[in-house]
């Protein structure tokens, strides 16, 4: 036992080296992708902060004024000179300012569009998990009945269709054509955010079909892999002689074939939700929806470096996190992986 | 013995593909049945905003283009595009995959590394920066683009499929023979993996074009051509959805639909066939 415990320190030790190596290594890799982009998103700024404030000032000392906002954000000196002052920034939690909104800091965008993003996402995400898993499970279990065959095609059919195919669709039915729900944002414009019922009921009714183009994509997938995991344990010897001694179908399916399919599926959820700072960039495009997609998708139309780096460190630590959790967590859940089977 | 049955899945995928084979191939005829010998893409050739009709079984967009013959130019350069990432990733994969694992090693130690940094990589805002700011977008380096997050996939199914191939008792007759290395990949390994090496070229094809169609969605296509996921931006930004043209934003969505569809269908019968643990 004292053996055991020595081998899962080392694991765990030899797992957190590599998470802050593979996020290290992710990040230098984005840095200096980025800053090879040619384009001059300065010049461009510059060019419209002229026509907005026209003077003559500005022109007559233009060189001055491209190296004081090159200082600013971040992109003058070697690449190897920025990428030092940057994760030296980083480090204190600055990501710098950004373009989209100057001078507002890059992390203070992010922070005001996490909410929307993690809400929106996350829910959907756990619902359609649930769903799937529920339908997955029942189909499985009583795989021979014509309507399980038939969902089980139907969650084929619906896999393969991208999230935004489905936000297409339903904006289009729902939106325009019953002029039942609202087709953008994500709360009426006229409404002050805050707890009060008004605003709450709009944010929910804003988010109904960004959700359900996110769930009918998602939860077919889960579908297909619930039912086959059932599948695969159904002519276990355990469930045969369960179904000897008597045991209630529905004891046996709660007890011995849930514990078998939960525990990978939990494995599948959390890294689902790991990615959702990388998903729904389209469906967020399609719905106007005021979350990181979207940020993110303004911030590369201008090119604004500190906004995407911060977007894309954010993501691939998301992604890591979740992936660290479930390696820590799991040789404690499952008897299998603990034992080293 | 017993005759190997099909699942239907792959005989109804088999159907899909051949018929959108047939659509790119016939193209220019069917473009020449459809609307004459014009190119799909004029401005202005006929009314605009037409119903579906006889004349116009799609209808016509706000510029006056027959919306079924842009449909099939575009599902032709939609396929093409595809086609040419899913073959440079799956060359790519053999060249990684074969040198990882049939060497193993020191590559075999990289491409996972590699596999394993690019999996954690946001890769929709890597590729919309790259299209967005790659000067002269066209089919070829659109392709290109698209390949960068797909070869290392390739490479690690091939990876694993070698590996799983590779201490076969074949491979050491042929060892025993003084066969080389490259002799051995290319008369022993290459051969008995070619129909797996066709799926994951499918399956490469999807990849890309998934990509690719979320790329031009967000008006990040290649310049001067039509694609499928063009059509649907371009429907979009002229306010299809709102105006209730349906008949101007369906038909790409479906075409690539029946392509997810087909190939997914075509690659699960497969394995149900030849894989008979799955076959119960």
């Amino acid at each position: 036992m004292k053996n055991l415990r020595r081998v899962f320190r080392y694991y765990v030790v030899r797992r957190l080296i590599s998470y802050f190596f593979t996020i290290y290594l992710a990040f230098t890799l984005t840095f200096f992708f980025f800053r090879l982009i040619p384009g001059n998103p300065i010049g461009a700024f510059i060019v419209s902060m002229q026509q907005r404030y026209s003077t003559g000032v500005l022109q007559s000392s233009e060189g001055d004024i491209v190296e004081r906002y090159k200082e600013m954000f971040g992109l003058n000196g070697s690449l190897f000179t920025q990428y030092i002052k940057y994760v030296k920034n980083l480090l204190k939690g600055n990501l710098g300012p950004s373009l989209t909104a100057f001078p507002t800091p890059a992390q203070k965008l992010i922070i005001e569009s996490l909410p929307w993003t993690i809400g929106l996402l996350g829910l959907s995400v756990f619902i359609s998990w649930l769903i799937g898993l529920i339908i997955g499970v029942l189909i499985g279990w009583k795989r021979d009945l014509l309507f399980s065959k038939l969902i089980a095609g139907l969650a084929i059919f619906f896999s393969q269709i991208p999230q935004y195919f489905f936000a297409i669709f339903l904006v289009f039915v729902f939106a325009y054509v019953l002029f039942i729900l609202p087709s953008s944002g994500a709360y009426d414009a006229f409404l002050r955010p805050g707890f009060y019922f008004k605003f709450i009921a709009s944010v929910l009714k804003h988010a109904i079909l960004p959700s359900l183009s996110i769930i009918l994509a998602s939860a077919a997938g889960w579908i297909i892999s619930s039912r086959a995991l059932v599948i695969s344990i159904l002519n276990e010897d355990y469930l045969i002689f369960a179904e000897a001694k008597g045991l209630k179908p529905f004891t046996i399916l709660r007890n011995y074939v849930m514990k078998n399919v939960l525990l990978p599926q939990v494995t599948g959820l959390a890294i689902s939700l790991g990615f959702i700072m990388n998903g729904a960039y389209i469906v967020e495009w399609v719905f106007n929806y005021p979350g990181i997609g979207r940020l993110m998708t303004n911030a590369i139309g201008i090119l604004d470096f500190n906004l995407i780096q911060g977007i894309t460190l954010l993501s691939i630590i998301t992604v890591l996190t979740a992936n660290l959790i479930i390696d820590l967590i799991l040789p404690i859940l499952d008897p299998r992986v603990r034992s080293g089977q | 013995m017993r005759q190997t049955q099909f699942d239907p899945k792959l005989i109804i995928g088999g159907i899909i593909i051949s018929l959108l084979i047939f659509l790119v191939l016939f193209q220019p005829l069917l473009n020449r049945a459809i609307i004459g010998d014009v190119n799909p893409l004029t401005v202005g050739i006929f009314p605009i905003y037409e119903l579906p009709s006889l004349r116009h079984p799609l209808g016509t967009d706000r510029f006056g283009r027959d919306v079924l013959a842009v449909t099939l130019l575009s599902l032709r350069y939609s396929l093409i595009v595809g086609a040419i990432a899913g073959a440079i990733s799956t060359i790519i994969g053999i060249i990684v995959g074969f040198s990882a694992g049939y060497k193993g090693g020191l590559i075999d130690t990289l491409l996972r590394g590699l596999t394993d940094t690019i999996l954690v990589i946001p890769s929709l805002p890597i590729l919309m920066i790259l299209s967005a700011y790659v000067k002269a977008l066209n089919i070829i380096t659109m392709a290109f683009i698209l390949t960068i997050f797909s070869w290392p996939f390739s490479a690690r199914v091939i990876r694993s499929q070698v590996m799983s191939i590779k201490n076969a008792s074949y491979i050491d007759l042929a060892k025993l023979n003084y066969m080389s290395d490259f002799e051995i990949i290319s008369l022993e390994i290459l051969p008995n993996l070619l129909p797996f090496l066709g799926v994951s070229f499918a399956g490469s094809v999807v990849g890309a074009m998934l990509a690719a169609t979320g790329l031009e969605v967000l008006g990040l296509g290649p310049s001067g051509i039509t694609t499928l996921g063009m059509m649907i931006n371009f429907a979009i930004g002229q306010g299809a959805l709102s105006m209730g043209k349906w008949n101007l934003i369906f038909p790409p969505i479906f075409m690539l639909i029946l392509v997810f569809l087909g190939v997914q269908l075509v690659n699960m019968g497969l394995e149900s066939t030849y894989n008979p643990r799955l076959r119960r």
